[in-house]
C-alpha cells in the first residue's frame, strides 16, 4: 500500500502530470484495443466503404469523449467558465488555456487509433477497394465492368473463393496498403512538425501572459480540490457532532425518565457532553458554526455564486451586515504587519 | 520503496540522465516499431522508389522531432533565447551547448531506425530492384528482347515472391541475395561511420575549449534546475493561497453565523470568538505565501520573472518590483559573501 500511495502522491503533486498520466494510459488502452479488435470487412459493394470509414472514425470519436470524461480539469474549466463573477472577476484567458490543454490531451488517444489504422492498412483497403481505377492493373483487361466491380469488392477478403490466390487481388491490396501507409506517415509527420513548432515558438509570443495563465489555471484546479477536501472534513465533523448529540440527548432523556420514575433521586451528575466533542474543536473552530442543513446549503451556494476575491489581506467578510459588527474588533491595518516583511 | 523513490529522484534530479533514459527508450521503441511495421513493397515501377524512400526517411524525421518535442529543454531553450536580458546577460555559448546536447540525444532513435532498415534489406531491395544488372546476374542474352518499360515492370516485382514471373530472365533468389548483400554492407558502413564520428567527437572535444565547455554545461544545468524550482515554488504558493482563501471563506461564514445567533440572545459577542481563530496550521500556510497575497502582485511577479530575471549574484537583496516592495529605505547590513560572475 505504501508503494501505491507514494506512486499516487508523486503523480498528484502536479495536476499536469496527473493529466499526462491519464492521457498515456488512454493511448496504451487504444493500442491494446486496436490489436485485439477483430477486423471483419463485409466484402459487399456498398457496405465496404461504410464499414471501413466507420471503423476509422467512430472509435476515435468515442475515445475523444472518453478523454474529456476522464480529465477532471474539463469539469473545473466548465465551472470556471459558467460561474457568476461575484467578488472575483473572471479571466477568459485562463479558461482558454484550460480548454486548450484539455483538448490537446483528449486528442492523443483518437490520433493513436487513426494512425494505427492507417499504418496497418486494413481499414483503408476495405473502404477504398471498390474505388480503385482498374486501368492501373493489367490483370483486369479481360473482365466486364460488373465483374471488375464484384472482384474489387472482394479484394479485402483473402479467403473468398472468387479472389483466393489471385495475383490481381494481391496487386490491388498491396497498392492500397502502400497508399494507406503513406497517408499515415504523412499525417504523423505533419502532426509532429506542428507539435514541434508549437513547442519551440510559444516562448516567442506573450511568455508572461502564458506564465500567468498557467499559474492561475493550476490555482483554480488546486482550490477546487482543497474545497472538496475541506467540505469532506466538515461533513465528517458535522456527522460526528450529530451522532454524539443524539447519544447525549438519548442518555439525558433516559435519565430524566429514570429520575421521574424513581423519585428517591440517585443524585446523579447531570450528563456531560462527551469530551470528544470539544477535543478537536480548537482545530476546526472555523467549521463549527455551520451546523445545520440550511447553513451548509447556503455555504455551498455562496461558494458558487460569489467566490471570495483573490486578495488575502483585504477583509474577507461575506455580507455587509456582518462587516459592520466586526469592524471595531478587527482593524485591517493590524493584519498587514506580518506580511510586508520580505 | 525507498529504492524506487531514489531511482525516480536520481533520474529526475539530473536532467541529462533523465534524457539519456528517454533516449534509450526511444531507441528501443524505434527498433520495435520497425519489427512491428509491415513493410509491403508496391511492386509497381514508379512507386517502389517513392515508397522505399518514404520509409527510409519519414520515420527517422518523425523520431527526431519526437525526441525534441519530448525533451523539456526545447521550450526552455526557446525561452532563454527570447527573453529580454533584464539584469541577467544572455550567453550564446550556453544556448549552443543546450542545442547540441538536445540534438545529439534526439539523433539516436533515427540512426537506429536507418541502421535497422538497411541491415534488414527489404527497403533497399524494394528501391533498387529495377536497377539490378540483369546481364551479369541472369540470362543476359534474353534481356535486349524486352523493351525498357517491360523490363522495369518485370523487375519491379522482384520483392513480391507471389507475383514474380521473371524466373526465365533472372532467378529471384539471385537478385534478392545480391541486393541484400549491398544493403547490409551499406548498413554496417553506416553504423561504423556514426560510431566513429561519435567517438572522435567525444575524444577530441576536450582538446578544444574545455574550460568554456565546463562553464556552459554548468550554466545550462543551472537554468534547467532554476526553472524546475520556480515551477515547484509557484505550485506550493498556489496551494498555500488556496488553503488560506478557503479557510478565510469558512471563517467569514462562521463569524456571520455566530453573530446571527448572538443577535437573538442580545448578548455581546465575546471578543475571543469574534476575532478569527488563527491556528498553527494557518500560520504555516501564511508563511509559505511569502507575502504575496493577491492576484495583481502574483501577476507582476510572474511578469517580472520573464522580463527581468534576477542577476546571478547572491547575497544582495534589491527591490524587485520598483516601488518599495521591500518597504523602501536603505537595506540592512550587507553580508560578506563570494559573488560568482556570469561571464563565461
Amino acid at each position: 500500500m505504501e508503494k501505491f500511495r507514494m506512486f499516487f502522491q508523486h503523480f498528484q503533486s502536479s495536476s499536469e502530470s496527473v493529466m499526462n498520466g491519464v492521457c498515456l494510459l488512454l493511448a496504451a488502452v487504444t493500442v491494446k484495443m486496436y490489436s485485439s479488435f477483430d477486423f471483419n470487412c463485409p466484402c459487399l459493394a456498398r457496405y465496404n466503404a461504410l464499414y471501413g470509414l466507420g471503423l476509422l472514425l467512430t472509435p476515435p470519436l468515442a475515445l475523444f469523449l472518453c478523454g474529456l470524461l476522464a480529465n477532471r480539469q474539463s469539469v473545473v474549466m466548465v465551472e470556471e467558465w459558467r460561474r457568476p463573477a461575484g467578488q472575483r472577476r473572471k479571466d477568459p484567458g485562463v479558461v482558454r488555456y484550460m480548454c486548450s490543454s484539455v483538448l490537446q490531451r483528449a486528442l492523443a488517444a483518437p490520433l493513436v487509433w487513426i494512425l494505427l489504422a492507417l499504418l496497418d492498412g486494413k481499414c483503408f483497403v476495405c473502404a477504398f477497394s471498390s474505388s480503385v481505377d482498374p486501368e492501373k492493373f493489367l490483370d483486369f483487361a479481360n473482365m466486364t465492368p460488373s465483374q471488375v466491380q464484384l472482384f474489387l469488392a472482394k479484394v479485402p477478403c483473402k479467403e473468398d473463393e472468387l479472389v483466393r490466390d489471385s495475383p490481381a487481388r494481391k496487386a490491388v491490396s498491396r497498392y492500397l496498403r502502400c497508399l494507406s501507409q503513406a497517408i499515415g506517415w504523412s499525417i504523423t509527420l505533419l502532426l509532429i512538425i506542428v507539435a514541434f513548432l508549437a513547442r519551440c515558438l510559444r516562448p516567442c509570443f506573450d511568455q508572461t501572459v502564458f506564465l500567468q495563465r498557467r499559474y492561475w489555471s493550476n490555482y483554480v484546479d488546486l482550490e477546487q480540490k482543497l474545497f472538496d477536501e475541506t467540505c469532506c472534513e466538515h461533513a465528517r465533523d458535522f456527522a460526528h457532532r450529530c451522532v454524539l448529540h443524539f447519544f447525549a440527548s438519548m442518555q439525558s432523556e433516559m435519565r430524566a425518565r429514570g429520575l421521574s420514575r424513581d423519585a428517591a433521586g440517585r443524585g446523579r451528575e447531570p450528563p456531560e457532553m462527551p469530551s470528544g466533542l470539544d477535543g478537536d474543536g480548537s482545530r476546526k473552530a472555523h467549521l463549527r458554526a455551520v451546523s445545520s442543513r440550511e447553513q451548509v446549503d447556503r455555504l455551498l451556494s455562496t461558494w458558487y455564486s460569489s467566490k471570495p476575491p483573490l486578495d488575502l489581506v483585504a477583509s474577507p467578510g461575506l455580507w455587509a451586515r456582518g462587516l459592520n459588527h466586526r469592524a471595531p474588533t478587527v482593524a485591517p491595518g493590524t493584519r498587514l504587519s506580518p506580511h510586508t516583511d520580505v | 520503496m525507498d529504492k524506487f523513490r531514489m531511482i525516480f529522484q536520481f533520474l529526475q534530479s539530473n536532467q541529462e540522465s533523465f534524457m539519456n533514459g528517454i533516449c534509450g527508450i526511444m531507441a528501443l521503441a524505434s527498433a520495435q516499431m520497425y519489427s512491428a511495421f509491415d513493410f509491403s513493397c508496391p511492386c509497381l515501377p514508379g512507386y517502389n522508389a517513392a515508397y522505399s524512400a518514404g520509409i527510409l526517411l519519414a520515420p527517422p524525421l518523425v523520431l527526431f522531432l519526437l525526441g525534441l518535442v519530448v525533451n523539456n529543454n526545447v521550450s526552455m531553450l526557446a525561452e532563454e533565447w527570447k527573453r529580454p536580458p533584464g539584469r541577467r546577460t544572455k550567453d550564446p555559448a550556453v544556448l549552443r551547448y543546450m542545442l547540441c546536447s538536445m540534438a545529439q540525444r534526439a539523433l539516436i532513435a533515427p540512426i537506429v531506425w536507418v541502421a535497422v532498415t538497411l541491415l534488414d534489406g527489404k527497403c533497399f531491395l524494394c528501391a533498387f530492384c529495377t536497377a539490378v544488372p540483369v546481364t551479369v546476374l541472369g540470362n543476359g542474352s534474353l534481356a535486349p528482347g524486352l523493351s525498357a518499360p517491360e523490363l522495369a515492370r518485370l523487375l519491379a516485382r522482384v520483392p513480391c515472391p507471389d507475383v514474380y514471373d521473371g524466373d526465365w530472365l533472372l532467378a529471384r533468389d539471385v537478385a534478392v541475395r545480391y541486393l541484400r548483400c549491398i544493403s547490409q554492407a551499406l548498413g554496417w558502413s553506416f553504423v561504423l561511420l556514426t560510431t566513429l564520428l561519435a567517438f572522435v567527437v567525444r575524444s577530441v572535444r576536450p582538446c578544444f575549449t574545455q574550460a568554456a565547455f565546463l562553464q556552459s554545461k554548468y550554466w545550462a544545468h543551472y537554468i534547467n534546475i532554476e526553472r524546475k524550482l520556480f515551477d515547484e515554488t509557484c505550485t506550493e504558493h498556489a496551494k498555500a493561497f488556496a488553503k488560506v482563501c478557503i479557510q478565510q471563506f469558512f471563517e467569514a461564514m462562521n463569524h456571520d453565523l455566530e453573530l446571527g445567533h448572538a443577535h437573538g440572545a442580545a448578548a455581546t459577542a465575546p471578543d475571543g470568538s469574534a476575532a478569527p481563530t488563527i491556528t498553527d496550521g494557518a500560520e504555516e500556510e501564511r508563511e509559505k505565501l511569502r507575502g504575496i497575497t493577491d492576484q495583481g502582485t502574483m501577476n507582476r511577479l510572474l511578469a517580472s520573472w520573464h522580463k527581468c530575471k534576477p542577476p546571478l549574484r547572491l547575497g544582495q537583496e534589491e527591490p524587485l518590483l520598483g516601488n518599495g516592495w521591500a518597504g523602501g529605505g536603505p537595506q540592512a547590513l550587507r553580508k560578506e559573501v563570494a559573488t560568482y560572475f556570469s561571464r563565461v
